[in-house]
Formats: structure tokens, sequence, C-alpha cells
């Protein structure tokens, strides 16, 4: 049907009077703080009014050469890269597989599986930083049975050199020398002369026979082995408590994601293609792989942008130390515009490299859906 | 009836529209701990302030610790500082703009002179603060490290508190034995460290003078006596004195693990008094007043092998409300009433008798203290000299190095002289940016 002229203006105007206000709030709500943003990236602003407050100009990309030459940004870079290499290959994979056991039942109590897998997701970040922080702390869970474990194995060395006294308790340099032989050297450096203080320590501590369980109780204190979750200090490794914890706080939800689209796929192509005798692994390859393939790249794009800013889950983990081996962009970001002396412009300039990160690889991940045909089950 | 019930509308509209517009808004953001001691009282004096002053539309925000200076300096980037503020007398996180950048007006110049006069002129000497002007009003001098002393447990096991780090160091597997530690420094923060035991050995070792020439170009943070000053601090956790497990443990852990008696010492600010007293509301303390008396003690840290300053401890003026330097008229008048009230013997007295601290107004007395706040005057007597806090004198492009630093030494990631060097090359950047 052609409309007359007076119905095609009506019509568009019909179409700004309702698309105007959405497209000033978006531009109000997005477009303002993005173009603000780019703006500080290149100012030398640096707090107080904006408008009004001390002059501020554009002083160019000072604050990016800043940030390609600080090694800083490229270590919280590289950890960012790690979030994401889980998130992308652990994450939607393991979401994936769980999702295709529970749609094919060939896990039982599907729906029960569903749900445990999916809390994590839904407790607040903040929660679940807390708690696995006091896991992985010094003195935390993962500390204290491991620390269990070696005071229990020093207590039964200590127990045989008590048994090779033979009934008796003479503390010779030996025996002392058999217990420090037990103890390693990190407890063993706070002494000049090892064997000497600690023969010293037991004599004048008035220990014996009848008082022996507090002589063990008092040498495993100072002596067993004392096991501490160092990897936490060291770049890398400390990040694989924060990987292992991302992949459980979020594959439950990639799970719901790819069970509710296989849902739509039909029964009776998986049925003929079981009967013509196809194996669940070449079925699920072969036919559940192809047809998600459109919402596993829309998963990847959600996990690329999500790794990219995490920042609840660290912060409540490490706050991005000790000595911020853990740092990643966004807490980079946080820390040079709200801690110590902030540095808005440089902030800024994270964030724009943020954003300019999570292009790239979205980017990447969309030819590679379309490289390798992409469609919605 | 319709008419009747508009003009009702119309008036109530009125007379309530009015009273909200003779109003005067003040927006406060005030630093406290609504876990310590003492929270109610202060809250319940506030309150007072709102009733005195119905003109007064008092908006408080309250936060503490890393967060209170996080959301400041979210405001100040978003160029909407508060009316009136808690704040640092140095560049401490987000007063570093405030004082720097002069946000702050000069107390000086809007306070009533009989209330300055009733404070040292230690608490007017604007050389205390980064701004050259009075943006605060410190409301006590603060001793940045201050050792909690458990000498109920020394004396349960038969030992005496050390007046030596040789003395201290011997303590250790004495007290390992028991499952105890030693001194107990927090530091996941990464400021207490530096702010609260580095600053001291700093001072003991080195002295003022030593920073003042580093600032003025005439030494290096890589010269021998700075690079052994932080490695006597390493050596302090390789003694087992300092145990590297506290390094990711949160400051604000640290009151109740040494409560319970996990350790003989631990090393905080004269601040941390507060946190053992009996809050009123609950009536419970975490160190009871008769055992504060009995088994509690605040001591001066050890004497260092080869310390120049004998008994210096680092100390710097305190915190204190400020104003904002924007306002004028009645939000002026209303933000120096606040202050005039903040500062009146009533608030300042409960500080005390809450142990936030000494006050500095000099005309306070007060009976109601309780024993490990009667101890802090006592304790502040042991002081020879006070040096300086090294994040109130130095830039934050080198301070925190620094505090980056003392982590890493205590973890043995990095050694004192890369740490030295680091510090210096900021301090290049810094005098080459003057």
């Amino acid at each position: 049907m052609v409309l007359p002229l007076r119905g095609k203006v009506e019509k568009a105007q019909a179409y700004w009077v309702f698309v105007t206000p959405a497209v000033f709030l978006y531009l109000l709500v997005f477009g303002f703080p993005i173009v603000l943003s780019v703006i500080l990236s290149l100012s030398n602003y640096n707090g107080g009014k904006m408008f009004g407050g001390d002059p501020w100009t554009i002083v160019g990309f000072q604050q990016y050469q800043k940030l390609v030459g600080d090694p800083n940004f490229w270590f919280a870079l590289k950890n960012n890269v790690y979030i994401v290499l889980v998130s992308v290959f652990g994450q939607i994979p393991l979401g994936f597989i769980l999702a295709y056991l529970i749609y094919r039942k060939i896990v039982r109590w599907g729906e029960g599986w569903q749900a445990i897998l999916y809390v994590p997701a839904i407790i607040s970040v903040i929660v679940l930083g807390i708690m696995w922080k006091l896991v992985f702390a010094s003195n935390g869970l993962l500390a204290d049975i491991m620390n269990h474990t070696y005071a229990n194995a020093f207590m039964a060395g200590l127990n045989h050199i008590i048994q090779s006294m033979n009934g008796g308790f003479n503390i010779t340099d030996d025996v002392v020398k058999q217990i420090i032989g037990l103890s390693n050297k990190d407890n063993l450096q706070a002494f000049s002369d090892p064997v000497s203080e600690i023969k010293d320590l037991i004599v004048t501590g008035g220990y014996s026979l009848q008082n022996i369980d507090s002589f063990k109780i008092d040498m495993t204190n100072l002596l067993s082995p004392k096991w501490s979750p160092d990897f936490m200090n060291k770049a890398d490794l400390s990040m694989i408590p924060i990987m292992f914890v991302t992949l459980w706080c979020w594959t439950g939800m990639y799970l719901i994601l790819f069970h509710a689209n296989m849902q739509k796929i039909d029964d009776q192509i998986i049925e003929a293609a079981r009967i013509d005798g196809a194996s669940e692994m070449q079925v699920m390859w072969n036919i559940i792989v192809p047809n998600l393939s459109g919402v596993i790249a829309n998963a990847a794009i959600l996990c690329i942008a999500g790794s990219l800013n995490t920042f609840a889950l660290i912060w409540a983990m490490t706050a991005g130390g000790p000595m911020n081996v853990t740092q990643v962009l966004a807490i980079y970001m946080y820390q040079n515009a709200f801690i110590g002396a902030p540095n808005f412009p440089l902030a800024n300039a994270i964030s724009m490299a943020i954003v300019a990160f999570s292009f790239v690889l979205i980017g990447v991940t969309l030819y590679i859906e379309r490289k390798y045909g992409g469609k919605d089950a | 009836m319709k008419k009747l019930a508009l003009i009702l509308g119309l008036a109530t509209l009125i007379v309530f529209g009015a009273s909200a517009a003779d109003k005067t808004t003040l927006k406060f953001y005030y630093y406290a701990d609504a876990t310590q001691a003492g929270y109610a009282e202060e809250m319940a004096y506030f309150d007072k302030f709102k009733a005195q002053n119905p003109d007064i539309d008092l908006q408080m925000e309250i936060s503490t610790n890393q967060p209170y200076h996080e959301k400041l300096s979210a405001y100040i980037s978003a160029g909407q500082i508060p009316d009136v503020f808690y704040l640092w007398p140095t560049s401490r996180d987000s007063s570093a703009l405030i004082q720097d950048k002069k946000l702050a007006k000069d107390l000086s110049t809007v306070l009533p002179k009989d209330l300055l006069s009733k404070f040292s002129p230690l608490a007017l000497n604007v050389n205390n603060q980064s701004s050259k002007q009075l943006s605060e009003l410190p409301q006590s001098f603060t001793y940045t490290t201050t050792v909690y002393a458990n000498t109920g447990l020394l004396k349960s096991m038969g030992l005496k508190v050390p007046s030596t780090y040789a003395e201290m160091k011997a303590l250790v597997p004495k007290l390992k034995a028991k499952g105890i530690q030693t001194l107990l420094l927090p530091n996941a923060d990464k400021w207490p460290a530096q702010s609260c035991l580095f600053s001291t050995i700093s001072g003991r070792f080195l002295g003022d003078e030593f920073i003042d020439a580093v600032k003025a170009g005439n030494a290096k943070f890589t010269d021998k006596a700075f690079v052994d000053t932080l490695a006597f601090f390493q050596q302090m956790y390789t003694d087992g004195v300092l145990d590297k497990s506290n390094i990711t443990m949160g400051y604000g852990d640290g009151p109740g693990v040494f409560a319970s008696g996990k350790a003989a010492f631990f090393v905080d600010g004269d601040w941390r008094v507060a946190a053992y007293l009996t809050d009123k509301t609950t009536g419970k303390a975490l160190i009871a007043p008769a055992v504060q008396k009995t088994d509690f003690d605040l001591i001066n840290l050890p004497a260092l092998p080869g310390e120049k300053n004998k008994g210096s401890v680092s100390a710097i003026a305190g915190t204190g409300l400020g104003i904002n330097k924007d306002l004028t008229g009645a939000k002026l008048a209303a933000a120096v009433k606040l202050l005039s009230f903040y500062y009146g013997k009533e608030m300042q007295t409960l500080k005390w008798e809450t142990g936030a601290y000494v006050p500095n107004r000099t005309d306070i007395t007060t009976n109601k203290l309780e024993p490990l706040a009667v101890k802090l005057p006592l304790y502040y007597k042991t002081v020879a000299k006070t040096t300086y806090v090294l994040d109130g004198s130095l830039d934050p492009s080198v301070f925190n190095i620094l505090n980056d630093g003392l982590q890493a030494l205590g973890l043995g990631a990095k050694t004192p002289a890369a740490i030295a060097a680091e510090m210096q090359a900021a301090q290049d950047a810094l005098a080459k940016k003057m």
C-alpha cells in the first residue's frame, strides 16, 4: 500500500516523537560519559570543579604514552588475559558440557545439579570474594588444614625421638639436632646458633617426662614446618585461585543459557541421529554445537566484556594485592582514580584501554563466528 | 468541600514549603567507625546539634577507613565536595587534593577567635599542613607508632617487657613455642607498616634531617643509611619479631587478634586505644577495663641497635574537620556552627573518654577515662622526640612505592636496594616536575 504524502509525514513525525526521548536518554546515560571519559583522558584535569574551578586543558596523548611505558599496566592486562582465557575456554566449554549432560539426562537429578551449579551466580560477588579470601588467607582454612598435617607429621617424628630416649628425658646436642632435622630453614633463621639456643630453651623451659605433652606441643609450635599460601604472593601463580573462583562462580550461568537453548532443538533430529548409530559425543559435536554456535559466540562476547571489567570479586578477595600481583585493569583504574594521589586523566585512559581491548577481542570472536558459521538453535 | 480541600492543601504546601526553604542544608561527610566504642554517643551529640539548630538541615554521611577516602575522592572528581568533611593534615589519600589544591577554607579566618585560642599552638601551626594554611583544625596530635603490650601474658610466662630490640627478639622462641606471635602488624592495607612502624624506625636511624636532605636533593634514598634502614625492617621478619602471615591480614583484624592473646605486642597508632574500650550501648569491651588496668600497657618501641634518636616516635598533627572553600553566607555560618559544636568542650571530652584521642583543646578535663585511655598520656611522656610520619612528609608518588615495598620486603620479593632505587627514581621524577 502506498501512503499519501500526509501519511508519510505523519509517520515520520510519529517515528521521531517515539524515538527522540529514547535516543536522548541513551546519549545522556551512555554517550555523554564515554565522550567525557575520552576528553578527560586527553586532559590535565585533576579534580575540583570541572567548570569554574581551576582551568584545565587538552594536552594530547600524554597519559596513553605513560600507560604504554608503564609495566604495571601490562601486568594488569596480562592478569586480565588470564581471566578472559579461563572465562572463554573454561566457563563456556564446562557450562556447555554440563548443560549437555543434564539436557540428555546422562546424569540423574539434572534439575538439582542445575540449581546447585547456578547458586554462586546469584550470591553477591563481594560475599563470595570474602568467603574465598578466608579460604586462601595465610591463616585461613587451606593453611589450617596443611599446617595441621605438617604438625601431625612433626609430632610423629618427635614421638620417635622421645621413644629413642628409652624412657628418659636427656636432652643432648644430638637429640636437639634430631629435632631440628624435623624442622625447616624458615623456622631456624631466627636463631644464630640453633642447637645451643633450642637446647637452652628446652633445658630452661622446665620440661620433663611429667609434662612431656607440653614439651611436644611447644616444640611443634616452635619448629614444625609451616605452610603458607605463598603462591598468593607470586606473579601469575597468584591468579590461579582467582581463576578457579571465577570458573566456579559463573559456569552455572552459562549452563543455564546453553540448557535453555538446547531445549529449542528438535528432539527428532537427535533421535534420528541416535537411531543411525551416532554416539552422544557425535550428537553433541555435529548437532548441538552447530545449532548453538550463535549462542556460544554471544556467550563469548559476554565473557570477554565481563572479564575485562572484572573488579568486585578480585577486590573482595585480594584488592589487587599483595604487592599488586593480582591487579587487573579495573583495579588499576580504580586505584588511579580514587586511592592515594588521584590521577583522573590516567584513570580515564585506562578505562579507554579496557574498551579498546574489549572491541578487539569481541571483533575476533565475531570474525570467528562469521567464518565458521553461527546460528541460534 | 472540594474548594476547602484545595485551600487546605495549598496552605499545607506553603507552610511546609516555606519551612523547608528556611532551612540551610549542610552536607557533612564524616569519618567514624560504627563498631567502635563511643559511636552511639557521638551520634547522639550530633542529634543534639540538630535539635539545637532547627534552621540547619544537617545531612550526614558516615564512612571509615579506605572506603571513606575512596568516596571523598569520587566526590572531588565529580566536583561535588561536601560542605564539611573530615580531613588529614597532609597528602594522605583523599586529603591530598583538598590540601594541595587548597579546596578547604583557612579555618583561622572563619572560626571564632575564642574557640581557636583554646587550642594548643601545635594544633594551630600551619606548617603541619600541606596547604600551609589551617585547612582543618587538628583535634589531637597523633603518635603513629604505639606498641600495645599484653603485660599479663608476659607475666604469666615469666617474661619481661623488653626495652631493647635484642630483648624483644629473645622473646620470639619462647612466645612461638606457646603459639603466640611477638609483634603483630596487619599490613594488607599497605600503609600500616609505613605509618605505624617504618616511620619511627626511619626517624630513629636517620632522623628528619635525612628526609629533608632527600627532598632538597642533598641525599638519596639509595644512600647506604636508608637502604640499611629498609634492611633492618626486613630483618624484623627474618628474626621472627614480625610474622609474614600478617602481611595479608586486614587492618581491621588487628585489635581482635591482639585482644584474644594471640600476640604479645601489637603496633598501631595511638588512635587504636578506642578499639578496646567499653561500648556504652552494649556494655561490652574488647578488653574489659579491669583487665586493661592490670594486663595491658602502652609502651615505646624498644631501642633499636645503632639508633641515633633514642626514644623518638613518628607523630603528626591529627585529623579534623574542614570546610569547603566555596561556602558563603548562611551555609558558611552553619558550617562554622557545626565546627564550633564539634570542637566544643562536650564533644572533645567525649572523644577523650571514648579513647579516640587526647584532645588538642587545652581546657578539657575528665575523670571518666578507662585505664587504657589513662595510659595514653603516660605513654606520650616516654617519647623523647617526634619525627616525621613518612606519608605526611613525602609525596604520594614516593610513599606509595614505599608502602608496596614494605610488603615486598616482608615477603622477600624485593631487596632493600631495589625499593630504595624505585623511591629515588620517583623522587627524581618529582624534582623534575617542580
